[in-house]
């Protein structure tokens, strides 16, 4: 095993707050464009933009770190305008905070002819079939030209529930050789942070070792990568506990393509801290609201009489009372979901405040030290107090850090 | 800003009236609970409610319009089974409540969108045709009368008999008065006193109408508290009392270009709707007109090999993929202040939303500097001078769109679109029908142009 000289890194993270009986901790986590505190919803901007929202919105939603796809900014604006323009901050007039991917799990699964070899991820150009190859250098290069406070890795992405353990094992291998590289490549690491990506599948044992091989290259941030493409959400959580009894203490754990309220609180309960997901902005363009008490509808013809605010208490400028709100109203959304874009730009608004209070209000119990009591009232609220309602894998997920749902 | 109770609209003509001389005017509105605004002037127009692509909250922010046009059709679509649900809305100002609207913005409330689609079936003596959500429904004379007591817009157009479409025949235009001045006495008989309404003044020639206009003038000038024209041209026949004169007169008539919102002004009309607003955001053209002249710092560029400036920046065309200016030089609007080309033009080209919303707010800003350099003109007494080097200065249509329109969702663009009538179109105005093409996530360029990018590198196969 080799053991690189510590790299440079350009955030510090200060732990707050720890829970005295789950594995959630509460964090500053200081980056280049100012703090972000965790643990931490990440709204996805996906091509500079997040939903038809002006980014002045998405600052008064309390965004401080939100997300661009480097596979989407690759082909527009391309690497080419990103340097003429400095970079994706400039761009989009967005002064905060940016996390970039490394591209490779879209072009996997975006484009059909994609494989993957020792060099990079090959794929025929859809446009006139000529081979084409996305190298880590690549990858890391167009980050340096987005200019992310946070870029990742390019990894070997395979499904987690591929039964084939060889080609997960070469996945796993290749991930901390390609990590190796992006290392190397990287061009600015005293002002973007490389987090790498922790690959194995759902075989713990191969987590294991892909942590060690990766925590000793001592990357300034570590993502937990691979999960959320279907496997069972009690093989998920059991890749998270795992992987994070074995990561540092002082660094950002940040679980990819997670977003759902549940997973969201559970994931924190097992340790992690930085969480993103297309989820909540895409839901809102079928005129779906997230509140503590799940998801409704707007479009659904009951809401069309209903003059309350899309959640009662919510404090974004759609829901809440008083000076400088809306006063948006179920019955609104409804007449204009689907027939105006407006009525997604709003549900957008709610939903991402949503995300963030949701993760603010999580904080606050982990420093108040009274996690494993909120965990009771979210699951209670959600599932209107119905505890054969509540899913398994939450409970035993819980169970294994000391919460037990079912208990009064 | 005046109280939320007491009287009804209050339309001061600033400077001398002149009864015999119908030429552009200064005055100023002010309605109960809503912000004074000065004419000449406009209002946006809604959709659903709603200024297209900008949230109430970006509206309160970041536009400068006095009040919005909001049409009937567009909240009764389930009329035929039971009751709006705007009906059911809680008040006071169920407009406002209803659709989230500033409270500072004034309400109109008129029966049919700008533009308004063609229906197949004509109006009849007792109702008009509207096009909702569902499809054609007709109101009645009655029923708009009921709509507008619960609704109480701050300002209600009375119903008129107007045919979208094609040109009405002489026994057409015979009724159109008639029953366009029945609807109008149903309606203030019914209204409280305090409730503004506008007289419409329909789109066919003043003799045709001048039975019903006389009635107006004559029996409705103290009880109406404006007009609305359909057509502009009729405005120079309106009888000139003292009264008729004093009421501010409202423009349905659909400019297509700023020259044509200047002809309007120099004869006498105060507050306009222009549709052209939304065409050209739809379109991705950023307006860039000044009135008269453009600023010294702006940019000289001619097109076609003449002098005149263009209206508007299309930006689509990749040429502003590098540009780091704002989308004009002096502009003070959010969108050039925080953003510049590169981003507005990568924002269309990835067709994300957010491109047509800071193009519609940095339109609505052009076209409120428009108005209020119009007013220093006015005031100044050098408006027709004015106009003539702002026609020197400009070409007079908009340029053509290029590109595709945000994705059509709206159900007012599944009909043939706004109705063929009585006036020239620009060629660019309509964008009913496309839908957007191709899929955002595979690359449409070239394995060369991607390598060229960064992208990616071309290998040996
Ligand atoms: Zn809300
Ligand atoms: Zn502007």
């Amino acid at each position: 095993m080799v053991s690189p000289a510590s790299m440079p890194s350009a955030l510090t993270f200060e732990l707050i707050a720890r829970c005295s009986t789950t594995k959630a901790r509460a964090a500053l986590l200081e980056l280049p464009r100012g703090p972000v505190q965790l643990p931490l919803f990440m709204p996805v901007a996906t091509q500079a933009s997040l939903k038809g929202l002006t980014p002045q919105q998405l600052e008064e939603t309390g965004c401080r770190l939100c997300l661009n796809n480097t596979y989407h900014l690759g082909l527009k604006p391309g690497q080419e305008v990103l340097e003429k323009v400095g970079g994706a901050h400039k761009l989009q007039g967005w002064n905060h905070n940016i996390l970039t991917d490394s591209g490779g799990f879209q072009m996997v699964s975006l484009l059909k002819l994609a494989n993957i070899t020792e060099e990079g991820v090959r794929f025929l150009s859809p446009h006139d079939g000529t081979p084409m190859l996305l190298t880590p250098e690549h990858s890391i290069a167009l980050q340096n030209a987005i200019g992310s406070d946070i870029i990742m890795q390019l990894d070997d992405v395979l499904v987690t529930t591929s039964p084939d353990t060889k080609r997960m094992r070469e996945a796993m291998e290749r991930s901390v050789r390609w990590l190796d590289r992006c290392i190397a490549a990287h061009a600015n690491p005293t002002r973007q942070n490389l987090f790498c990506i922790i690959q194995g599948g759902l075989d713990l044992e191969m987590r294991k070792q892909c942590c060690e091989e990766m925590v000793a290259r001592d990357t300034p941030g570590i993502a937990i990568g691979g999960l959320s493409g279907g496997e069972a959400k009690a093989d998920y959580c059991r890749v998270v506990n795992t992987c994070t009894s074995l990561l540092p203490e002082l660094k950002p754990r940040y679980v990819m393509g997670i977003g759902y309220p549940e997973d969201l609180v559970v994931s924190v309960a097992l340790g992690a801290d930085m969480f993103d997901c297309v989820w909540p902005t895409r839901t809102a363009r079928f005129g779906n609201a997230i509140t503590k008490y799940g998801m409704l509808n707007l479009r659904h013809a009951s809401y069309a009489n209903d003059f309350g605010p899309v959640e009662e208490g919510c404090g974004c400028i759609c829901c809440r009372t008083g000076e400088g709100s809306l006063g948006v109203t179920r019955a609104f959304v409804h007449h204009v979901a689907a027939k105006e874009t407006v009525g997604a730009h709003l549900l957008t608004i709610h939903n991402v405040w949503y995300q963030l209070a949701l993760m603010r209000s999580v904080r606050q119990a982990i420093m108040e030290d009274r996690f494993p009591t909120f965990l009771k009232q979210f699951f209670f609220d959600k599932h209107g107090g119905d505890k054969s309602k509540y899913p398994d894998w939450a409970v035993e997920a819980l169970l294994t850090v000391g919460v037990d749902l079912m208990e009064d | 800003m005046a109280s939320e109770k007491g009287s009804k609209l209050l339309f001061e003509v600033l400077g001398n009236v002149d009864t015999s001389n119908a030429g552009p005017r200064l005055g100023r509105i002010a309605i109960p609970g809503r912000k004074d605004f000065e004419t000449p002037n406009f209002f946006a127009i809604t959709s659903r409610g709603v200024t297209p692509h900008m949230t109430p909250d970006v509206v309160a922010a970041h536009t400068q319009f006095g009040g919005v046009h909001m049409a009937l059709e567009d909240f009764i679509e389930k009329a035929r089974k039971g009751t709006p649900p705007i009906l059911t809305c809680p008040g006071p100002s169920i407009l406002h409540r209803f659709t989230a609207l500033p409270r500072s913005l004034v309400t109109l409330l008129a029966p049919r969108r700008s533009p308004a689609v063609t229906a197949p079936v004509g109006n009849s003596n007792t109702a008009v045709s509207i096009f909702t959500s569902t499809g054609f429904q007709s109101v009645s004379s009655k029923a708009y009368v009921s709509y507008m007591k619960t609704l109480r817009p701050d300002i209600a157009i009375s119903l008129a008999d107007v045919p979208y479409g094609s040109l009405p025949g002489t026994k057409r235009v015979a009724k159109m008065g008639d029953r366009t001045q029945l609807w109008l006495s149903e309606l203030v008989n019914e209204m409280p006193e305090e409730q503004a309404v506008f007289a419409p003044i329909l789109p066919i020639d003043f003799l045709d109408q001048s039975e019903y206009i006389n009635y107006v003038a004559d029996e409705l000038a103290d009880t109406v508290s404006g007009l609305a024209f359909y057509d502009s041209n009729v405005l120079p026949d309106i009888p000139a009392t003292t009264t008729i004169v004093k009421l501010p007169r409202l423009s349905l008539d659909e400019p297509s270009s700023p020259a044509h919102i200047l002809r309007q002004i120099s004869l006498g009309m105060d507050i306009f709707t222009i549709p052209f607003i939304g065409f050209a955001t739809d379109a991705g053209i950023a307006l860039t007109f000044r009135f008269p002249r453009p600023l010294p710092s702006a940019e000289t560029q001619t097109t076609n090999g003449t002098t005149l400036l263009p209206l508007g920046i299309d930006m689509w065309p990749s040429s502003h993929a590098h540009s780091l200016t704002p989308l004009s030089p002096s502009c003070t609007c959010y969108t050039c202040t925080s953003h510049h080309k590169a981003y507005i033009q990568h924002l269309l080209s990835a067709k994300e939303m957010l491109g047509w919303t800071l193009i519609q707010i940095h339109n609505h800003h052009i076209i409120s500097t428009f108005f209020s350099s119009v007013r220093e003109s006015i005031k100044n007494g050098a408006f027709e001078r004015d106009c003539e080097e702002f026609a020197r200065a400009y070409e007079s249509e908009l340029p053509e769109k290029s590109g595709q329109g945000p994705r059509v969702r709206g159900y007012h663009f599944k009909s043939e679109g706004p109705g063929e009538e009585k006036k020239n179109r620009a060629a660019w105005g309509n964008l009913g029908g496309e839908k957007q093409v191709g899929g955002e996530l595979v690359p449409d360029e070239g394995a060369d142009e991607l390598e060229g990018k960064g992208f990616a590198e071309k290998i040996e196969a």
